[in-house]
């Protein structure tokens, strides 16, 4: 846990170092015995930006689910730095999901709680106990907060309640969220599905931003052919739960798409050029 | 439709076979019928329902509503006190089950406490307090606290406490929730993302039902009297006892104004905190 005087030293910079994500022989059998993932083995280094490719039911929510340990493995090991995220319980899991930023299709903010209040709850994570107990933020906790929000830009609407929010601005603020965490990884389940073109480039380009600027390890998961190989170097494409791709994003060729797909392109494959 | 499908003669479509409902539902129609016809045939344990009891005695009840047709309005002033405390008993009722509906609600849904055992087990002790009716409750209090307005109290906070826990936690359990997905991806404990999100995004749920409670319990602690649980129901009682029709119709008549009142008021926050 960071202490406030090595945060204070080290200024506007989050204080943590991006972290290494490793998947060794990773399987997920759901309650109702759906194979979700089969055998999945990754290796992703520190400050990589990396794209999931696959159609819905892939089994890429599933894949990005395991990282912060959302769904349990059912079989294999999941790393993050120094952590085993598998088998973990309890308040380690916590800690660990502590340094794993996640946003969302859907956004989920509170949609009646104001922005503040949402942001917030990326800092729940490094409270104490007493903390928690009472329920009670630090000045600390508040500035954190506050910055997050003002590098989205979405500061001035701070008190305003998520719900009065267009798309593109609740998952400005719910990337607030998840940056107010100080992560040292950044998950994105397909961030920009529910968003206009426009909007989701703008989106892309904020996480782009974020991978770049912070040297966070980020991954995120897409559908769309295009935006994985503007936005991200490396690709990695699941079908019916299995690793079929494993590449640099750029010289996929549709030969590739169409296998990790497992037919032919189609117009709605891609979303269209940044405007 | 395109103007090519207009002029042609409409295809056949290919339509599934309609299932049959029909004789199903003649079952279950003449079963509940059959029923409801034993249920009051005498001869088989059934419910006696004498109709002719109405023709004969329908002189004597309408000696008793001429004499509720005149009520004693001089009598009004002795009826303030005992309304006042039946409100008192309401409102603090209402209020005090609000506070303890708050944890009660989140322990008993599944999104706000994904523990098994201990929900089932909240859940299990409110289906008992709701089980029991509230003059049963108000009768069992009386016996252990006294005569007075306390066990009134007491039935109401208990009685309300069971409608809104259920109705809310089960409002809760139908909702999506997927904030608190977010805020579990983040770190956050349960009861700190509970306090923070599920509870001021489940408040409108909860105001709705306080609402109601406190409704409920005007209407319900002008009856609990009658088994000694204070307020306006003992002193309906005792004018009852002294066949005092005309004392006894003011109070109902007051008792109607008041639970009209309540709900006006109640509909009207309703409306503004929806």
């Amino acid at each position: 846990m960071t202490h406030d005087t090595q945060a204070a030293e080290a200024g506007h910079a989050p204080a943590s170092a991006a972290w290494p994500i490793r998947l060794d022989g990773v399987s997920v059998t759901y309650p109702n015995g759906t194979t979700a993932l089969r055998d999945v083995s990754l290796d992703i280094d520190a400050g990589e930006m990396v794209s999931i490719v696959g159609l819905s039911g892939s089994g890429k929510s599933t894949l990005i689910r395991t990282i912060n340990g959302l769904v349990p493995v059912t079989a294999g090991t999941v790393t993050v730095g120094p952590h085993t995220v598998s088998g973990l319980h309890g308040r380690r899991l916590r800690e660990v999901r502590g340094h794993v930023g996640m946003i969302f299709q859907g956004f989920n903010l509170a949609t009646r709680v104001d922005v503040y209040r949402n942001t917030l709850v990326g800092r729940f994570a490094r409270a104490g106990r007493l903390r928690t107990l009472l329920g009670v933020t630090s000045a600390r906790d508040r500035e954190v907060a506050l910055t997050a929000l003002d590098t989205v830009g979405m500061l001035d609407k701070v008190w305003s309640r998520a719900a009065a929010l267009s798309g593109g601005q609740q998952q400005r603020v719910a990337i607030a969220r998840a940056l107010s965490q100080e992560p040292s990884i950044m998950l994105a389940d397909e961030p920009v599905a529910s968003l206009d073109p426009p909007t989701a480039h703008a989106v892309m380009s904020e996480l782009e931003r974020i991978n770049a600027e912070r040297h966070l390890t980020v991954l995120v998961n897409l559908h769309l052919m295009d935006l994985a190989r503007q936005y991200t170097r490396r690709m990695i494409g699941l079908r019916d739960g299995e690793l079929v791709y494993d590449g640099p994003a750029a010289e996929a060729t549709e030969a590739d798409f169409e296998q990790i797909y497992g037919r032919r392109i189609r117009p709605q494959d891609r979303l269209g050029d940044r405007t | 439709m395109s103007p090519g499908t207009t002029t042609e003669p409409a295809t056949r479509l290919d339509l599934p076979p309609r299932p049959r409902t029909w004789p199903r539902r003649t079952l279950v129609f003449s079963a509940l019928t059959a029923f409801t016809v034993a249920t009051c045939l005498p001869a088989i344990g059934g419910i006696e329902i004498d109709l002719a009891a109405i023709a004969q005695n329908w002189r004597h009840g309408a000696a008793n509503l001429s004499a509720l047709l005149q009520p004693n309005w001089s009598f009004v002033p002795r009826t303030i006190q005992p309304m006042l405390e039946t409100l008192q008993m309401a409102f603090v009722g209402a209020a005090i089950a609000a506070a303890l509906s708050v944890p009660l609600t989140l322990w008993a849904a599944r999104p706000t406490n994904p523990n098994t055992v201990t929900r089932t087990a909240v859940r299990a002790v409110i289906n008992v307090v709701r089980a029991v009716p509230d003059l049963v409750w108000a009768t069992i209090l009386v016996a252990m606290v006294g005569v007075g307005a306390l066990p009134g109290l007491l039935t109401l906070v208990l009685f309300d406490v069971g409608i809104v826990v259920k109705l809310v936690s089960e409002a809760i359990d139908s909702t999506d929730h997927p904030y608190l997905e977010a805020a579990r991806a983040g770190g956050a404990t349960q009861g700190r993302m509970n306090r923070a999100l599920a509870l001021p995004q489940s408040l409108p749920l909860f105001s709705n039902q306080w609402l109601y409670a406190l409704e409920l319990n005007v209407r319900i602690s002008a009856i609990l009297g009658i088994v000694g649980a204070g307020g306006i129901g003992r002193l309906l009682d005792e004018r009852f006892g002294f066949f005092a029709y005309g004392d006894v119709s003011v109070i109902i008549l007051e008792i109607l104004v008041v639970v009209l009142l309540i709900e006006a008021a109640s509909n009207v926050l309703r409306r503004r905190l929806a």
